[in-house]
């Protein structure tokens, strides 16, 4: 999944991207106001992590602009401001949470998972799907509960196909959403991955968690569970 | 036109120049017709008088005495003038004093009545002229119609209006200045207090004096005493800021201290645990005195009426956002027409911290309702507001500990309650009270009572 995170403070930024990175999450890094406003009108995002006092534009008129423009993905906040009547404006602006500085890293990327799986539908934080069931907090699959061993790039297709199961999903999206803005673009890496996946969670084929739809795409294919 | 006096001295101009041009206008009028109706009288007389004086001579003809009554009829260029003429328009006779000039015609009186008219001679000279037709028994039986004129020259009647109006104007203008000079001498001293006001707060400004004296006219009092009050809260207000900011730089440095001596003698394998535990205690720290009250009750006159039910509603639509997952069921009513008295924020602040812990610790349900204290009506500016939950509860001989907390922040252990001394504070900076009890939904409830001012 594609993260854009807005925070002028370098130091900051850098360290929450290194870590959502380490998560298995693609980063848009923006240093201020404006340049953020344009990541997050013209590339494909997942969910925005927005500071509210930026220079060149303020955190709330990109929260506005951004719903203006009809996007919905989730967007976190990051604020150093804790009276609750900055946290109802950018609440009401139209973010979907709130963390307050100084936060923890840790508390960050939970919140971000929390979002993305609200944001495919998922209420509880263990998504289960028959069989499958995918913790994002720890990134772990499992399989009739037992983990599968996964390489991050795997582990980033699955998830992504999860959280939107029901949904088909083409190449193209995946390729956009999945690889860090500069690396080498081709859709039939996408099919050997899907291929590997198929055949580490599905060994005997008798789950089919994943259908190929000729021409569309791909679409996660299993029941979501009771918590789902 | 920003100075007062200015505009009155104008607006006192533009009316004295209406009213007086308005009784100028009028005086003249009257003067004028006045003039005018005696000087018909005057030639009304003469021609009377020629008339009486008028004889039938023995060749059948009209004829008049060679000494007139009036000896201006006799003075060549005396300005009053007569003469008659026959059917014909012939001139018959005329007084000495015309026989220099020639008289104008003009229109022609019907018989047996007089007619006035406003003439002109060949040089211009203005005359009041009045005609009258007569039908004259030269013999028995016998009548033969002849046409009186007399006339007046109007040069020393309209010199006498002329030096009337020069009267006039001079008078009034005279009247006109001396009633705007001494408006705006009684303006300097009227407007006196004002500009002591002014100087006051001067030398308030300049640290020179502490409030303004309250020695003003009554209608500047209530001004005089709310700029005091102004100045009071103003002052309150900053003195708080400098404590907070005192008491948060101070507190600072304990953790600060502790920080470096960590850097010099740190146990490696504690180090990160350590280290982390004085930066939650310098966050708790800024927190705490950030979300110190905005505005207290002493602050009468910047306080605004906060529209409570709008709020509640941001506030409500917010925290479903932010618990979507747990989506507890939040109640809440508010009475009609409520306000607060007081800063929105402190408001938010009261509401969101009572209303974010009952989320935390509810079960699945949390109601808020909010209505104007005892005795008082929702638009007065007190309220109560109490937030209920389904959750654990809290028990009776751990409220005061929960409330304690916070308020000694250098020796209070970080990570709790900070919310609620917040909200406890801000209750009572607005001279009301919060208090924790037993819920009928299960769980805790907490009031907070904000009397109406």
């Amino acid at each position: 999944m594609r993260l854009l995170v807005i925070e002028d403070d370098a130091t900051l930024r850098e360290s929450l991207a290194a870590k959502l990175g380490e998560n298995g999450f693609a980063v848009e890094q923006a240093a201020d106001g404006k340049e953020g406003l344009y990541y997050a009108l013209e590339y494909p995002i997942d969910l925005a992590i927005v500071d509210l006092g930026l220079p060149e534009m303020s955190g709330l008129d990109i929260i506005r602009k951004v719903r203006e423009e009809g996007r919905t993905y989730p967007i976190l906040i990051l604020t150093a401001r804790d009276r609750w009547e900055d946290k109802v404006d950018g609440l009401d602006a139209g973010a979907d949470d709130y963390v307050v500085k100084p936060f923890h890293v840790e508390e960050v990327t939970a919140r971000v998972n929390a979002l993305l799986r609200r944001s495919g539908g998922w209420a509880s934080s263990l998504m289960t799907a028959g069989p499958v069931t995918l913790d994002m907090s720890r990134q772990e699959l499992s399989v009739n509960d037992s983990i599968i061993d996964l390489t991050s790039f795997e582990y980033k297709i699955i998830e992504y196909l999860m959280v939107r199961a029901g949904q088909v999903i083409s190449k193209t999206e995946l390729t956009e959403r999945l690889y860090d803005q500069d690396f080498e673009r081709d859709s039939n890496v996408i099919e050997v991955f899907i291929g590997r996946l198929r055949k580490k969670m599905d060994p005997d084929n008798s789950i089919k968690p994943i259908e190929t739809l000729r021409g569309r795409g791909y679409r996660f294919a299993l029941e979501r569970g009771q918590s789902g | 036109m920003s100075s007062l006096s200015a505009r009155l001295l104008i607006s006192v101009s533009v009316l004295l120049m209406f009213f007086f041009g308005v009784t100028i206008v009028v005086l003249d009028t009257a003067f004028r017709s006045a003039g005018e109706q005696a000087q018909e009288d005057i030639l009304d007389g003469h021609l009377m008088a020629l008339l009486a004086a008028a004889e039938v001579s023995d060749a059948g003809t009209l004829e008049m005495p060679s000494d007139l009554h009036e000896s201006r009829f006799s003075n060549i260029g005396s300005g009053l003038y007569a003469e008659m003429r026959d059917e014909q328009g012939n001139i018959v006779w005329r007084s000495r004093s015309a026989l220099s000039i020639e008289m104008p015609f003009g229109g022609q009186p019907q018989s047996g009545i007089r007619l006035f008219q406003n003439e002109e001679l060949a040089d211009g000279t203005p005359l009041l002229t009045l005609s009258l037709a007569v039908q004259w028994e030269i013999a028995d039986g016998e009548f033969r119609p002849f046409v009186f004129k007399v006339a007046e020259s109007l040069d020393s009647f309209n010199a006498q209006i002329a030096q009337f109006r020069r009267q006039l104007f001079g008078w009034f203008g005279a009247v006109a200045l001396i009633m705007l000079l001494s408006i705006s001498v009684l303006l300097r001293r009227m407007l006196r207090p004002l500009r002591q006001i002014e100087n006051e707060i001067g030398e308030i400004e300049q640290g020179k004096r502490e409030s303004l004296s309250g020695r003003f006219p009554t209608e500047l009092t209530g001004v005089a005493r709310n700029m005091n009050l102004l100045i009071d809260s103003e002052r309150a207000r900053s003195d708080r800021y400098r404590v907070t900011l005192d008491n948060l730089a101070h507190s600072l440095k304990t953790p600060l201290a502790a920080m470096r001596a960590l850097l010099t003698h740190g146990d490696s394998a504690k180090f990160s645990e350590r280290y982390n535990e004085q930066i939650n205690r310098m966050d708790e720290i800024v927190r705490y005195q950030l979300r110190k009250p905005a505005a207290s009750s002493a602050d009468n006159l910047l306080l605004k009426l906060v529209p409570v039910k709008q709020e509640v509603d941001r506030l409500v639509d917010g925290l479903r956002k932010v618990y979507h997952d747990k989506n507890p069921t939040i109640e809440t009513q508010v009475a009609a027409g409520m306000r607060f008295r007081g800063d929105s924020g402190d408001f938010l602040e009261i509401a969101g911290n009572l209303l974010d812990n009952a989320c935390k610790w509810c079960q699945q349900r949390v109601r808020m309702t909010i209505h104007p204290p005892k005795g008082s009506r929702s638009g007065d500016g007190g309220m109560q507001l109490v937030v209920s939950d389904d959750g654990p509860g809290i028990p009776a001989d751990a409220t005061d500990a929960l409330l304690q907390r916070g308020t000694r922040l250098d020796e209070s252990t970080p990570g709790h309650g900070i919310g609620l001394a917040v909200v406890k504070e801000i209750a009572e900076s607005y001279g009301g009270q919060l208090v924790i009890s037993q819920s009928d939904l299960g769980g805790a409830e907490f009031c907070v009572t904000i009397p109406s001012t």
